[in-house]
């Protein structure tokens, strides 16, 4: 009987500093993977934590890890050559084919950046950039994750980064991501889609905002983070209403997830 | 004929000497607190036919019938019979009342027949050690609660004894919800910690107070099958030197606290001061004199501590001297 | 097919079952309960007749034999992770027809939620049979009736119920016949047809209710202490635990702890994430479990009204009581 709890080494190919408590991990992965989904890292003897994905390449993934807890605390003496424990990958991720058709909007704050960075990416390397938006919102300038990301996705695509404070002198936008959501110029919010992820209160207020809009709900998909222990729709922690968002999330159509209330 | 009442006599045999002249007060042993309906419906019996229609609760869990006339006290004493046998007070002869008032109403809190947090039957126990103690004239004052939170104000006493249980843990039943620690912390002295996910318990710090066992939702917590005890001595109130009674033992068993109490009453006997008047004096004094070793070694003969029984070598008590100072500071 | 026993050949039955067997039933833990001299009922396991509490009903569910309370998973050494072992020993476990009921429910989260079957579940279960514990009466609290849950006709290998001085058996799998000393009679199991509560469950809980004031009452009245999950037959929440023993870190395991969606700390995410913090919201998130939630995903209800809740809550909230108010102002909502 095979084990699903028995994590697979991975090799550390790169370590990519964002901030003092992010850093990304590049690591050795050849299966099937998509945005959105997350690993399990495992740290024996410290415990596991679920890590989004936030990189896809031939032969590894990246997962960008904030360091907030005992486990990641471990992860982050990891260096290149080293070996991490990963479980994974888990959940339905993005469907990003879905959102390369027409007009998209990614709106993405902190770490969650991290599960739609390979969405961004595929849009901006889609066949109508112009058609595609994103607004991505930190805490601080201090805050900004994958800085040489922005910058290409700048070149392509029609990008907003924005933070909520800064330092005087600062020359970046300030403001809420909700903020830059009405003068989004959509030619046809009855198709146009929308993508987002970040913290609860972010998520809430930019869904109202691209309904004002006039998006359809059903055009609009969210990610839900939660505690989740198993990855395998087991221990229970992740359970909002009838779904589990390990296994039927993270990712979640909006029409879907208004009804699940924690 | 004038009113002639042996009033020393009448005062061993539980009445009171009244303040309003001709009128005495039958003071009624509870042990433990605990009366049965019939003979309180007795005692109210007692106080409509033969007392003032009132009844007093007194501090220390007995009650007083005030408003007796002198020339009633051998009804009275007929009256109370009843209540002398569903209680099972120790008796001289039938019909006699009380055979004894110095040695006070052994006082307990409710304790496990009540109180969620009881280590023990309190009721029971006081029976036990009014049992061996009563009767006797000598003014001993001694109390029973059933946990570390004395409810019972035992510090006040001479003996106070408090119930205590070994927490048992079986760590394959805990959960690790933390539950014990934090109740330890609000409810308690914060004996309990998590280590490896698992809860240690420092034995040094924990009071046996059973709050851990109160709320695990596991049954990793569970009671000693021992149950044990916490003595401490020598409490008192009073005109001179007022204080809490200092800790003695833990982790005492019953047997060895009964023996204490039949024990103490030896060492009285043989060291209370010649002119104490009506032969009453607070044991604390008598302490004060011959020193902790001679009370020790009265306290303790035949004792024998269980093996987790921990016992103090020395004591001390403060509290204030009024013969010394009676300044405010 | 069945047995009539007396209580020398139930006795005999038993020892010659737990030659084959681990017996893992109903005991009666003298002094275990949280206050002095309070027994609880619970689950162990047993070699003798006299050890099976076949009266009273159990204060803890058969549950922690599939999910024991706290498990090691693995052990770690520096460089090594070994599966810890486990006795996969053949199991009978004795349990009433509500405690069956809810089998069901701990199968379908462990083997069939979620693409994998749970590893350490797994590995006991297919090692398990069950006898039933026939229920001549209803108890106080019960209400397995409205629940669907008082009477089962598959699952078990025979039943075992008191019968006036003795025992009666139903067997249900010959193959267990071979062990049983006593009378051959027709017999069959007793079932509950009636409970004393009763509960209407709402067959449609509208979205307002997540919201509703309803729930406040419990922000005050509910301690969070998890009781009624940790008794429940149905509640199946884990923790990963992970520790290690030596000063140097090097030698360690990694558990699973039974959790409780009602005690603090459930939600939390690393970073200080936490949902559901007022106590009246993890009474509603557990209760829309049991009664729409997870019928919404399996297609049936989580409840199988053994009351053992109900039984153990230390502030007197009753489940069952719970439910008929909630449907009251359910309708009440809808007018």
């Amino acid at each position: 009987m095979d084990n699903a709890y028995i994590p697979f080494p991975s090799k550390v190919l790169e370590v990519i500093k964002h901030t003092e408590t992010e850093y990304t991990f590049r690591l050795e992965f050849s299966g099937d993977v998509k945005p959105g989904q997350f690993f399990e890292v495992s740290i024996p003897k410290y415990g596991e934590a679920p890590i989004s994905v936030s990189g896809i390449g031939e032969n590894f993934v990246d997962l960008t890890i904030r360091r907030v807890g005992v486990v990641t605390n471990e992860v982050f003496e990891k260096y290149v050559g080293d070996t991490l424990l990963l479980r994974g990958p888990y959940g339905n991720g993005f469907d990003v084919d879905l959102y390369n058709q027409g007009e998209t909007v990614v709106i993405a704050g902190g770490t969650g950046v991290s599960p739609v960075r390979g969405v961004i990416d595929a849009l901006s390397k889609s066949d109508d950039p112009q058609n595609k938006y994103a607004i991505v919102g930190f805490r601080s300038p201090d805050h900004m994750l994958f800085r040489d990301d922005l910058k290409v996705w700048d070149e392509k695509l029609n990008l907003t980064v924005t933070v909520d404070g800064a330092d005087e002198g600062y020359q970046g936008k300030i403001g809420l991501v909700t903020k830059y959501i009405p003068d989004l110029p959509i030619k046809d919010v009855n198709t146009a889609k929308a993508v987002v992820v970040g913290p609860p209160a972010m998520m809430k207020f930019s869904v109202m905002g691209l309904l004002d809009k006039g998006f359809k709900e059903e055009n609009i998909w969210v990610s839900q983070e939660r505690r989740m222990c198993c990855g395998l729709g087991k221990c229970g922690h992740c359970r909002i209403g009838e779904k589990y968002v390990c296994i039927d999330g993270p990712v979640f159509n909006y029409t879907e997830s208004k009804g699940l209330i924690d | 004929m004038g009113l002639d009442v042996n009033a020393k006599k009448m005062m061993k045999n539980a009445f009171r000497v009244s303040k309003v002249r001709g009128e005495t007060a039958s003071r009624v042993r509870i042990p433990g607190g605990l009366i049965d309906a019939k003979s309180l419906a007795k005692v109210t019996e007692i106080a409509e036919k033969y007392g003032n229609g009132n009844i007093f609760i007194t501090n220390r869990q007995g009650i007083e019938i005030p408003g007796i006339k002198w020339e009633d006290v051998d009804a009275v004493k007929e009256e109370l019979q009843s209540i002398i046998d569903a209680i099972g007070t120790n008796q001289v002869d039938d019909e006699t009342g009380y055979p004894a008032s110095g040695t006070r109403n052994v006082v307990a809190c409710p304790g496990a027949r009540l109180c969620p947090f009881g280590c023990y039957d309190t009721t029971e126990f006081a029976h036990k050690m009014e049992d061996v103690i009563f009767p006797n004239n000598r003014h001993v004052k001694i109390a029973f609660t059933g946990c570390s939170n004395d409810c019972g104000k035992v510090r006040m006493d001479d003996i106070g004894v408090m119930g205590m249980t070994e927490p048992q843990y079986d760590p394959d039943r805990c959960i690790a919800c933390e539950q014990c620690v934090k109740w330890c912390k609000k409810r308690s002295v914060g004996a309990l910690s998590m280590v490896n996910g698992k809860v240690y318990r420092d034995p040094d710090l924990c009071i046996g107070c059973g709050v851990c066992v109160h709320y695990c939702p596991t049954r990793a917590w569970t009671r000693s099958k021992e149950h044990y005890f916490r003595v401490v001595l020598l409490g008192r109130t009073g005109k001179v030197n007022p204080r809490l009674a200092e800790d003695f033992a833990k982790w005492l068993d019953e047997d060895s606290i009964l023996k204490m109490g039949h024990n103490l009453y030896a060492y009285i006997e043989d060291y209370i001061s010649k002119d104490a008047p009506n032969g009453k004096e607070h044991v604390g004094y008598i302490v004060d004199r011959t020193g902790f070793e001679t009370f020790y070694k009265y306290l303790m003969k035949d004792v024998t501590p269980g093996p987790k029984a921990e016992i103090a070598t020395t004591m001390y008590w403060g509290g204030k001297r009024y013969d010394r100072s009676n300044n405010l500071k | 097919m069945g047995f009539v026993m007396n209580q020398e050949e139930f006795s005999k039955t038993i020892e010659n079952l737990s030659k084959n067997y681990r017996l893992y039933a109903p005991v009666i833990k003298k002094g275990e309960g949280r206050c002095l001299d309070e027994d609880i009922v619970r689950y162990d396991f047993v070699t003798k007749a006299e050890e099976i509490e076949l009266e009273l009903k159990s204060d803890y569910s058969f549950k922690e034999i599939l999910l024991p309370l706290s498990e090691t998973l693995f052990f770690f050494t520096e460089n090594e992770t070994k599966v810890a072992d486990k006795n996969t020993s053949d199991v009978l476990v004795f349990l009433r027809s509500c405690d069956l009921h809810g089998l069901r429910r701990l199968d379908d989260m462990y083997l069939r939620n979620g693409k994998e079957k749970d590893f350490f579940y797994s590995r006991i279960r297919e090692h398990v049979q069950f006898v039933l514990i026939g229920c001549p009466h209803s108890y106080k609290d019960c209400f397995c009736v409205d629940m669907g849950a008082n009477k089962i006709d598959e699952g078990y290998v025979f039943t075992i119920e008191p019968k006036g001085d003795g025992f009666a058996s139903e067997i249900k799998d010959d193959d267990f016949t071979k062990y049983f000393v006593g009378q051959s009679e027709h017999v069959k199991v007793s079932y509950v047809t009636e409970n004393e509560t009763k509960v209407n469950v709402p067959n449609n809980v509208p979205l307002s209710i997540y919201k509703s004031d309803f729930w406040r009452e419990y922000d005050a009245r509910c301690i969070a202490c998890g009781r009624c999950t940790i008794v429940c037959p149905t509640c199946t929440c884990f923790t990963m635990q992970d520790t290690f023993y030596d000063p140097n870190g090097k030698v360690g395991e990694r558990r699973r702890v039974n959790a409780s969606c009602m005690i603090d700390g459930y939600t939390n995410v690393a970073g200080g994430g936490e949902y559901r913090k007022p106590h009246g919201q993890r009474m509603r998130f557990k209760v829309l479990h049991k009664i729409k939630d997870y019928k919404a995903r399996f297609g049936y209800n989580m409840c199988v009204g053994c009351g053992r809740c109900d039984m153990v809550c230390p502030e007197y909230i009753s489940f069952s009581t719970l439910i008929n108010k909630l449907d009251d102002q359910i309708k009440k909502e809808a007018e």
